[in-house]
């Protein structure tokens, strides 16, 4: 028992010690305007978290995220739903969903900032631009595979269109949206540093510009650092959602 | 009520009042039905009615249209010509006082049993006490007491018809229609349902259309079997089973049983053997 433990992590254990151990020789190896090894970063870390810049600058790109990523999912899924349900809307809106689902995001920020300036609201608009697009097409990918034998048996019944949805289709696509969620944190991260590198500069991204331009590696580090453990936080939490709501499938 | 437009309620207004009983407790009455699917007939002239407490049978070649019938019948699907009534009502939607149990169980995979039994009540608009109260009863009865909180994918295919089986009965049906309703489950498992359902049937009878490709089963569970047959198809022999009540395994081993399993046999597998080796034109 004990064993088989230590045999099913050794590899991950083992994989990340010797990453963090590479880290360190060439950080310390390398000139300190490149790269700086891992206790440097850590170093770097501690005084930012105890000078409090860390904080403040974490809960600034948090309510981004957050606002951005709420939208995202509170406009994508009903959306979802409805082009789903109605084939005109959805066979009129594709080409459009498709179009800016296939472009990069980032290079509709020049356009973003020439129309809405420096501000909270279009750097959301980022994050939303971002996020949205996976909830909105695994929503419609998952509400149109449902079984014309489940829609034909709530007929029998007589449902009614509100109960069709309500017990019907948004159970049953849920696992779907939430496919699209996970994928949706991923890319709401990314939306989230680039609006902060080219929008108003705040948050994580400006703590990354900011220690970049005074030549503190250690700082851009530490500050990468904080994002891509989030990311993986986040991602993980997305995971158990996911398999939460699609505990039926089996 | 709404009437659907069907250029035959133009042609014959005069039918769109329920028309005079003979059969005073005729729960379902279907009148001279059509069913196209573009040029294709399905099936033509179909009349028939089906009393309070009488269980048909529906036997026919795959093919044939019996669960399309059986949709028109539920409402599900509108005929092209002719009119279904049932309590009073002429059925172009999907009526109260009927319920469907379908071939391939039909039950919502997100949903536990129980949630899944007290589905067509909640459609209904039943309190939630009175489902709380009736819910368990039917679980009971079809014996998946102790199962209320499992989910479809964790059940045997016998059990999750069981299941659907519960979730028809719990609206308290006077008309129930079966599609082929034990084809997908193994042959013991059949077998059992066929005879659970009987109890059941006994316990509380009401009107029921039962389609099946199965003879044996056609023969063991009506008081009538109508045989659909032919391009379009159309009820070409009606048998009456004259077997006893209740419907037991002792039913399979009567002289008279094998008889009319004949009958029907005959009737159906006359022309079979030259429809199977017919080529499409």
């Amino acid at each position: 028992m004990r064993r088989e433990l230590i045999n099913r992590h050794a590899p991950f254990v083992l994989s990340l010690t010797a990453g963090m151990a590479l880290w360190e020789v060439v950080g310390r190896y390398s000139s300190p305007a490149f790269m700086v090894p891992l206790s440097a970063t850590l170093k770097k870390l501690w005084q930012l978290i105890i000078g409090g810049t860390l904080i403040t600058q974490f809960l600034d790109s948090a309510a981004l995220f957050l606002t951005g990523f709420v939208l995202a999912l509170l406009i994508g899924m009903p959306l979802g739903l409805l082009l789903a349900r109605v084939r005109g809307l959805r066979v009129g809106l594709e080409p459009y969903i498709m179009i800016l689902y296939a472009t990069p995001m980032v290079a509709l920020i020049p356009f973003i900032l020439s129309m809405m300036g420096f501000g909270f609201a279009p750097k959301v608009l980022v994050v939303f631009l971002f996020a949205v697009f996976p909830v909105l097409y695994n929503t419609i990918e998952g509400a149109r595979s449902i079984k014309p034998e489940l829609i034909e048996v709530a007929r029998s019944f007589r449902s009614s269109e509100w109960s069709l949805w309500r017990e019907v289709m948004v159970p049953y696509t849920l696992p779907y949206t939430m496919t699209g969620v996970r994928l949706a944190i991923g890319r709401g991260l990314v939306g989230m540093v680039a609006a902060e590198f080219f929008l108003s500069s705040t948050g994580l991204g400006q703590m990354i510009m900011t220690a970049s331009q005074n030549f503190d590696t250690a700082g851009v580090f530490a500050a990468i650092l904080v994002i891509a453990l989030i990311g993986i936080a986040m991602m993980r939490l997305g995971r158990r959602i996911e398999t939460h709501f699609a505990r039926w499938r089996n | 009520m709404t009437e659907p437009m069907l250029s035959t309620d133009v042609q014959r207004p005069e039918t769109t009042v329920p028309p005079v009983t003979s059969q005073a407790d005729a729960r379902i009455r279907v009148n001279g039905l059509v069913k196209r699917y573009g040029t294709l007939e399905v099936f033509r002239g179909i009349d028939f009615e089906v009393g309070a407490r009488e269980i048909v049978t529906i036997v026919g070649p795959s093919g044939c249209g019996k669960t399309t019938l059986l949709r028109c019948l539920n409402g599900l699907i509108a005929a092209d010509e002719g009119e279904i009534w049932s309590n009073g009502t002429r059925v172009t939607e999907p009526i109260a006082g009927m319920a469907m149990v379908f071939q391939h169980f039909g039950l919502f995979p997100w949903k536990t049993v129980y949630d899944n039994v007290s589905y067509g009540l909640r459609m209904a608009g039943v309190p939630a006490a009175e489902i709380a109260r009736r819910v368990p009863h039917f679980v009971n009865l079809v014996g998946l007491k102790g199962f209320e909180q499992a989910y479809p994918y964790q059940m045997s295919g016998g059990m999750q018809q069981r299941c659907g089986l519960a979730r028809a009965l719990a609206v308290e049906p006077n008309v129930l229609l079966m599609d082929e309703p034990f084809a997908a489950v193994d042959a013991q498992t059949r077998e059992i349902l066929q005879f659970e359902l009987m109890r059941i049937w006994e316990e509380r009878p009401t009107a029921m259309v039962f389609v099946t490709h199965s003879i044996e089963e056609a023969v063991l569970m009506g008081d009538r079997v109508f045989v659909l047959k032919g391009r379009p198809s159309s009820i070409k022999e009606t048998i009456t089973i004259d077997l006893p009540h209740p419907r037991t395994r002792e039913t399979l081993r009567e002289a008279r049983f094998a008889e009319l399993r004949e009958q029907v046999w005959s009737t159906l597998m006359s022309e079979a053997r030259e429809a199977e080796f017919k080529l499409e034109t």
